[in-house]
This record gives structure tokens, sequence and C-alpha cells, in this order.
């Protein structure tokens, strides 16, 4: 992994490197305060978000530890700063997928998927700056507009082409109808060009937050890297071929990671590289709850994908199975039972006999992704 | 996004019984944007009315029994020229109102008394947000594959010839809050979209090469449970329901029209919009 980070990273200045000398970093733009929604349109949608996030505060998906949501919040607020911070209320979810999303109204949603795959508060604080980026910039609002714009075009010409139908010759009717799915196409496509656009404009905010912070910057293009090796691990485990990081599908919602990875690298600046990226005091507040979403994403049978989240994330004595290449023996206090060797004390395993563990070592190399794991863990930890 | 009913989806009927190839693939072609109409703006093909009584359940005219309204969802829009659902919220709190106050005229006449569920906290509220979530989702699945024919399960195409009306949410119910001082739970669910200006003006035009745009979207379903077991009793779903929900007037209508088969209440078939 080492050694494609660093390809990668090369690619990375090649690309960008000379981009990144004449285009100025990102500025953080001036914050008028908690603002209020304005029009029909945004009041209504913000009605909509305020009665979903009724339900969502009552969701047993929720996590509802005071502590863990404190951290989470202050991580956003002195990225964000205190005032823009007012505008937001944080949901952590327990579910296993890397993602967080903000709705019109200010709710956020962040996923322990995303909590599981952190490493330091720089790369989570990247991830809040970028959903706030969302709401700063009324991205719900302005989507929302433009598929109603388009929807509107497509079906005047969809009822175009049916009236052709009924009162024009075949040709006529040919040309029409060749023309309204070409429009069909250039309008779906627009729509979701216009989407990864947002996506990159809460990008740049997301690390001009970062930059102005006392974090590090580096850390978001980090993140990137990490999900691209991640994905790389799964699909190599699964006997897949290795996926593509810069191509932009048709229907992408989101820039590709590569390129991600990539401009995120080119704006952080240079002076943040310095910074503390927090990773301790990160370890320290999700220590509580790693375990439970090691578990979480294990369950989802990625053995090549879950790998590299192993090491420090389980309790002290964690192990990965060399044949599966699972993780065990993450254990909360008093669960004895999950030790295969029986041999317990506090809570956690002891390591197993010389042999068994040498036996093991030559089956983790063997198996592709966990080999990945070997590395990963002397590369990033 | 909530979608606009197309009628006539059924453009290029005669498509088989034409012989020439041209005249074919023109049909074929209409067919296809007549499909692409459909499948763009598609709602259940065949919105009808329809309730179901559980076999065996009766509630006898002023047999006083405690009903608990749980909070009643209410969403009032417009709909887009594309059939895009475009919130508003003064309208959905007005319908809200309306709509209560409709409920409190009219509960007398369902010959029981009905009272509002009181304010879960904590592990009271996500239970009572799971129920929610619950009765939304088998309502769905009964008005998906038991009401509608065509897209009835194999399961439930013979309950539906013997009359079998058979669901429940389980009795986790009677721990809900209120569940205990009370009978009966009654939900009540309301999705409005009115067509906008460009949506009617699309229809007009539409209508006059010959195809059916509908304009504005107006749902309704109202179900009753009991508060012991879970099974549901009653269930009215209506996708062209009347009465338009911002007027005081309109939402009596609109009410009437959703327990008009109420078990029990003398409330009656509404006169047809």
């Amino acid at each position: 992994v080492t050694s494609r980070l660093a390809r990668l990273a090369l690619m990375l200045a090649l690309q960008f490197g000379s981009q990144a000398g004449a285009e100025p970093l990102p500025d953080v733009p001036p914050y008028a305060g908690v603002y209020q929604p304005q029009g029909v349109d945004e009041i209504g949608l913000w009605h909509e978000y305020d009665e979903s996030e009724r339900a969502l505060a009552a969701s047993t998906l929720v996590i509802n530890d005071e502590k863990l949501n404190s951290y989470v919040k202050r991580v956003m607020c002195d990225v964000i700063g205190e005032e823009r911070c007012k505008s937001v209320r944080i949901y952590i979810m327990r579910e296993p997928t890397t993602n967080a999303n903000m709705s019109a109204n200010g709710t956020m949603r962040v996923f322990s998927g995303l909590l599981l795959r952190m490493h330091n508060e720089s790369e989570l604080a990247s991830v809040l700056g970028h959903e706030f980026g969302h709401f700063e910039r009324r991205h719900g609002l302005e989507r929302f507009k433009a598929a109603r714009s388009g929807t509107d075009i497509l079906s005047w010409s969809a009822v175009l082409v049916g009236v052709a139908a009924t009162y024009g010759t075949y040709g006529v009717y040919r040309n029409s109808y060749s023309n309204h799915r070409n429009l069909q196409l250039t309008i779906y496509g627009d729509l979701y060009r216009y989407q990864r656009n947002q996506e990159r404009e809460a990008d740049s905010l997301g690390i001009a937050y970062l930059n102005h912070s006392r974090l590090k910057p580096q850390s978001a293009s980090l993140f990137w890297q990490n999900i691209m090796a991640e994905a790389e691990a799964s699909a190599r485990a699964r006997g897949l071929k290795k996926p593509e990081f810069n191509k932009i599908a048709f229907l992408a919602s989101h820039p590709p990671d590569g390129e991600r990875a990539a401009y995120l690298s080119a704006l952080a600046s240079p002076d943040g590289a310095a910074r503390d990226d927090g990773a301790a005091r990160y370890r320290a507040a999700l220590a509580a709850w790693m375990p439970t979403f090691l578990e979480d994403q294990i369950k989802l049978n990625d053995f090549g994908g879950s790998a590299p989240l192993c090491p420090w994330r389980a309790l002290p004595g964690a192990r990965q199975s060399a044949r599966s290449g699972q993780c065990s023996g993450f254990l909360r206090h008093g669960d004895r039972s999950r030790c295969r060797d029986g041999r317990c004390r506090d809570g956690r395993c002891l390591s197993r006999p010389r042999a068994r563990a040498r036996e093991d070592r030559s089956a983790v190399r063997r198996a592709e992704g966990a080999a990945h794991l070997s590395r990963s863990e002397a590369g990033r930890l | 996004m909530i979608a606009p009913i197309v009628t006539r989806c059924r453009l290029s009927r005669s498509v088989g019984k034409v012989k020439e190839g041209a005249l074919l693939k023109f049909n074929m072609v209409r067919l296809a944007v007549a499909a692409g109409l459909c499948s763009v703006m598609s709602a259940p093909s065949i919105a009808q009315e329809r309730s179901a009584v559980r076999q065996g359940f009766a509630l006898p005219a002023k047999s006083h029994k405690k009903i608990l309204l749980f909070r009643p969802s209410v969403s009032v829009g417009a709909q887009s020229t594309g059939g895009m659902f475009e919130p508003n919220a003064e309208w959905t709190e007005q319908a809200k109102t309306n709509i209560q106050s409709a409920l409190d005229r009219l509960q007398a006449r369902l010959g029981n008394e009905v009272t509002l569920a009181p304010e879960g906290y904590g592990d009271d509220a996500r239970a009572l947000q799971e129920h929610m979530a619950l009765f939304a989702a088998v309502s769905q699945s009964v008005i998906q594959y038991q009401f509608f024919a065509g897209n009835r399960l194999p399961t439930k195409k013979w309950d539906n010839k013997a009359a079998v009306f058979d669901w429940s949410l389980g009795d986790s119910v009677a721990a809900l809050p209120g569940a205990k001082d009370a009978d009966y739970g009654l939900f009540i669910y309301n999705k409005d979209a009115y067509g906008s200006t460009g949506r009617k003006m699309l229809q007009l035009f539409a209508a006059m090469g010959g195809i059916s745009v509908t304009s504005g979207v107006h749902q309704g379903y109202a179900g009753l449970i009991d508060l012991k077991t879970g099974d549901l009793l009653w269930l009215n779903a209506d996708f062209q329901i009347g009465g338009d929900v911002r007027e005081k007037d309109g939402s009596d209508k609109r009410v009437r029209q959703l327990l008009e088969d109420f078990p029990g209440s003398d409330i009656g078939k509404a006169e047809t919009p």
C-alpha cells in the first residue's frame, strides 16, 4: 500500500502541482449567521425535513451516547467555527457504511461506518466540513430547483412527441422522438454533473475550513486514499478486477475518489502539514465504540475490505482469522465465549501458543487481502 | 418524488392488430413514448378506493370504545409541471389544523371517543416511531398487494377471493404510550400535491394531442388496529380522494371520506367529488 500511495502521490503532484501553484487556496467565505429558510420552496423543504428529523430523532439506529455525540459535535464546531455550528444537529447512526449526509434544514447524519474508518480528528473534520459546506451553499434547495426545471422541460418534450404521434407524419414523429431521447440524455447528464459540481464545491469549502483550523488539512486527501485502498483490497479478495478511481460514470452523484484525493491534496495548505492531526484524541474518544462498529463491519462479509480495519480498532488481543480474513477476539468485558482457545483475562484473549501463531502467519501471507493488512498496519499505524 | 397518475397508459393498444412494418414501428415508438410518460409519471395504475374489515370484527354503533389517534401524517404541496412534489409548509400547517378540527367535529358521529395519543419520550418515543413506520409498511403492503388487483401476491389472491383480511402489527402495540387506557388505535395518512399552473397547462395541451396527463395527487388512507393484539381491523385507502384540505369545508369532506366505512359509525358515504 505504501508504494501504491507513493505512486498516487506522485501522480497527484504531477497532475495538480502546477495548478496548485497558480490557483489560490479556497478561502472561508463570510458567514451571515444562522440563516432561516426563504421563499416557498425552501420553507417547504425545511418543513418536510423537520418532519423527517422528528422521526430520525426517535430512530433506534441513532446512537444516543452523550460522550460520543458531544465529541463529534466539538470536532465540527472547532473546524467550522461556533457561529456556523449553531445551525447543525448531528445524528450518529449505527450503520456500517462509509457515509454522512446533510439535509437542507441542518440535519446531519454521520454513519458509524465512517467513524470506523477515520484515523484521526482531521479526517473526521474534513468530512464534517464538507457536509456543512452543502448547508452553507444551500445545495439541497438548488438541486431541487435544478431537478424541477429539468423534469419540466422533459415532460413538455414528451407531450410534444405524443402530439406529433397523433398529428404528424411518421417522419416528423421519428425525428421528434429521437430529439426527445437526446434531450433526456442531456438533461439527466446535466443534473448529475450539477450534483458532482456541488460535491466539488463542498469539498473545497471543507478543505478551506480545515486550512483555517488547528488541524492538519493533509488528512482530507489521505482519507480518500485509504478509501481507495480499501476498495482495492475488497475487490482483490473477491477476485474482481481493480476498481477504476478516475472514471466518471454517467449517473455518478459524486466525483470519482481519485479526483477528490488529488484536488484535496492540492488544496491543503502547506503550512498545515506540521499541525497535529488529533489521532490520539480520536482514538481515545472512539475507544468504547470501535469494537461495536468493527463487529457491524465484519457482518458485511467483506473480508478484503474489513481486514485493513482490524488492528487498533479492536481491543488488544484481537486477531485476524487466516482462513476468512475476519477479525476475532474483539471482546467486551466478560465475553469469554468468544475466545477460541479459552484463554481469557479481563475479557481479553491472551495470545495463542506459538506454533499455532506461526501457522496462522504463513496462512495470512497466502491470503491476499490479509497480506495487505500487514503492510498497511506498518504503514499507517 | 411523488408522481402523477397517467390514466391512459394504453396509448397504442392497437399495436397487435397493425400489419404493416412501418406503421407497426411507428406504433411501437408511440408505445415507447407512452411507456416513458407512464414510467416517468407512474403511480398505482388503477387507483380506486378500497376498504376492508377484518373478518369477525364488528364495532356496534355507540359502543363507546376508546380510540387512540396517532399523530396524523399530513403533507401538502404542489405538483410541478414534470410531476415533482413541491412541499408547501403553509398549506401543510393549514391542513393539519383543519383535519384536526374536522376530526373533533366528526368524532361524535363515530360513536366512540377519540383521543390524541400522548407524546412519548426516550424509549417510548422510539417504540412509537417504530410502530408508526411498521403501520406504514403494513398498510402499504395491504394497498399494494391485496387491495389492487393485478399486483396481488399469490398468497393474497386466495385471501381476496375468500374475503380474508388478515394482517397484524404484533402485540407489542400494547406497550405503546397511552395504549393501556384505550381499545383501538387509529392511523391517518394524507398526501396532497395540487397541480401547478404549469402542470395544468401541460394537461390541457396534452389533451389536445389525445394524451391524458393527470394533474394533482390526492392520497389518503386510514387504519384501525386492535391495541391488545395489534391486528389490523379496518383499512380504507383512497388514491383519488376528494376534499381540499387547505380549506375548512374541504377538510370536513376529506375526513368524512377517510372514515366513511369506519365500523360502527353513521358517517355514511360522503357525496363523491
